[in-house]
């Protein structure tokens, strides 16, 4: 007797949380959706395709911004992969375990650390010395190099993001290499493997899925990233025209702008937050379709 | 405390005719950090045919085999010493190569461990670690080595396929033919039947009986019939040292040594 009351209640309860997540979720994407509507009915595909983005003219068009998230993140993947993928092999598989403790907890602060300090460490640290010892040599070469020599940029806005998600990704594919069971490891080098050809032809392929999965994860986060960017990447509207140009990205310029926003201006910063959505959105879906098909 | 309970027992060593030898084990004593796993352990190991090894859980058996390619290198803390002969030299020895060791002595795991690649990489992996093939040659030696491991028909109409795609059974005979493949003077088998249905054991056992015609073979086994009907000489081990070591049907049938017999009685382990 005692159960037939019980059950039904746990279970209603529990639905009711996922649900409320569920209501939640969709309550978001449907207010950004409304309250961008102004700026999307008025500019249309100009909105994604253009960059001009003036707020004094009252014209909104968000490549710009689009096009600085997606490239600073990618940079940062390009600098945070082969690194964090090095910690992970070093930890798991040639490393004393007497050091490879204390080094894990070390990298697992650094994802510890608020972003707003990294953002800080950027703009008062790194960027000038970028500016004057990497920057300004390179600058008289123009092309990809071209640019205001400030350090702040979408290549020290890249690095900075690499330095964030790096702790993270060396966590997660650390965590895969452990995964992997030794007697395959034990089976790739008494094959009479070198260490190399172990790490490269067997164990890498064998969490390869789980490695693409856990680096989307990273490039989510790195692109929904806001403080530390916002404080280093430069703040220019417009198509970055170079690697040291500065530029925006979607979640920076939201930050910068949105205390002074006008009403068509409000309308088109939810805009950009309603593409931000979505672009992580999709990034997160294939990550997690790609660690859910991963077959070891 | 193990000392107590062997050091009371002679130990029993009846060795092939040492011009058949292929390897031989001398003295070796075996250590998990502090832990001495092996106690001046002997076997000698006769050229084209299969040594059984077989004693209780924990008795070093398992340990025994991995020392003979070296594996054990790979963990920290574990070390041999004594002597283990192989072609002229002492495979103990800080100076050999331990990649080329493993070349010429293979082994197959307990579990089936095939690489997260088609059947066709599988075979080949060893292969072309240790030098490049044309690939008509590739081809042959890929169908050679999964013919002797009794899978060619089984898998000659996807070999493209991923390995892991495989069953149990087929899996652990992908192993034998990648092992194989690079041809190796000994293959060293570790339970290689003990995750597999009895079906796929007798294939196993029929592929280890055709490979004896030019491997060397060394097998720990749980399974005591197993090492009967399918060994030509077999060592009993307990508590880390070598009690018995002689024909397998001089061993099963009259074995010289008290504790031998009751092991194979079934009296314990």
């Amino acid at each position: 007797m005692r159960r037939s009351l019980e059950d039904p209640i746990f279970r209603y309860v529990a639905f009711s949380a996922a649900t409320l997540l569920l209501v939640v979720l969709s309550g978001l994407i449907v207010s950004l959706a409304i309250g961008s509507w102004p700026a999307l009915s008025k500019f249309g595909p100009a909105f994604l395709f253009s960059s001009n983005w003036d707020p004094a003219n009252e014209v909104f068009g968000a490549a710009g911004p689009i096009v600085g998230t997606l490239l600073s993140s990618f940079l940062a993947l390009a600098f945070a992969l082969p690194i964090a993928l090095g910690i992970a092999i070093f930890l798991t598989q040639f490393c004393p375990p007497a050091i490879a403790q204390p080094i894990a907890i070390m990298s697992e602060l650094l994802a510890g650390i608020p972003s707003i300090v990294y953002g800080m460490w950027g703009l008062f640290v790194f960027a000038p010395w970028f500016s004057e010892h990497i920057q300004t040599p390179l600058s008289g070469l123009g092309g990809i190099f071209a640019g205001v020599p400030n350090g702040a940029n979408i290549f020290t806005a890249s690095v900075i993001l690499a330095i964030m998600i790096l702790p993270y990704m060396a966590a997660v594919f650390r965590e895969l290499f452990r995964s992997i069971p030794p007697q395959v490891r034990e089976a790739a080098f008494g094959m009479g493997a070198t260490p190399l050809e172990a790490v490269t032809r067997v164990l890498i392929p064998y969490v390869k899925k789980g490695m693409v999965g856990a680096t989307m994860l990273g490039f989510g986060r790195a692109l929904g990233e806001t403080m530390a960017v916002t404080f280093i990447i430069g703040n220019s509207h417009g198509f970055p025209t170079s690697l040291f140009s500065s530029g925006s990205t979607l979640a920076s310029t939201i930050a910068n702008e949105f205390a002074e926003a006008g009403v068509m201006h409000t309308s088109a910063l939810l805009g950009l937050g309603l593409v931000l959505f979505l672009i992580t959105f999709g990034v997160l879906a294939i990550a997690r379709w790609l660690l859910s098909s991963q077959r070891y | 405390m193990s000392d107590m309970t062997t050091n009371d027992i002679q130990s029993v060593i009846v060795p092939p005719p040492a011009d058949s030898l292929v390897l031989e084990v001398k003295k070796v004593n075996f250590f998990y950090g502090a832990n001495q796993a092996l106690h001046g352990v002997d076997l000698p190991v006769k050229r084209h045919a299969i040594t059984a090894l077989i004693g209780p859980s924990g008795c070093g058996k398992s340990t025994l085999l991995r020392i003979l390619n070296r594996i054990y290198d790979l963990y920290p803390g574990q070390r041999a010493d004594g002597q283990i002969l192989f072609d002229g030299m002492d495979i103990l020895s800080s100076k050999v190569d331990v990649t080329a060791l493993r070349a010429r002595v293979g082994m197959v795991f307990q579990k089936p461990t095939p690489f997260p690649m088609s059947i066709y990489d599988n075979v080949a992996f060893g292969v072309r670690l240790h030098g490049a093939k044309s690939s008509s040659e590739m081809d042959e030696i890929v169908e050679e080595s999964l013919r002797r491991a009794a899978l060619w028909d089984e898998v000659k109409d996807k070999l493209t396929k991923s390995g892991l795609g495989l069953s149990g059974g087929q899996q652990q005979r992908l192993c034998v033919a990648r092992g194989i493949a690079v041809n190796p003077e000994i293959l060293l088998l570790d339970e290689p039947a003990s995750a597999l249905d009895p079906i796929s054991t007798a294939k196993l056992e029929d592929t280890l009986e055709e490979l004896k015609r030019d491997y060397t073979i060394v097998i720990v086994t749980h399974n005591l019939q197993q090492a009967a009907r399918l060994s030509d000489y077999t060592g009993f081990m307990y508590l880390g040292k070598m009690i018995e070591f002689g024909p397998t049907a001089d061993l099963f049938v009259t074995p010289k040594v008290a504790k031998t017999g009751e092991y194979i009685g079934g009296r314990f382990g």
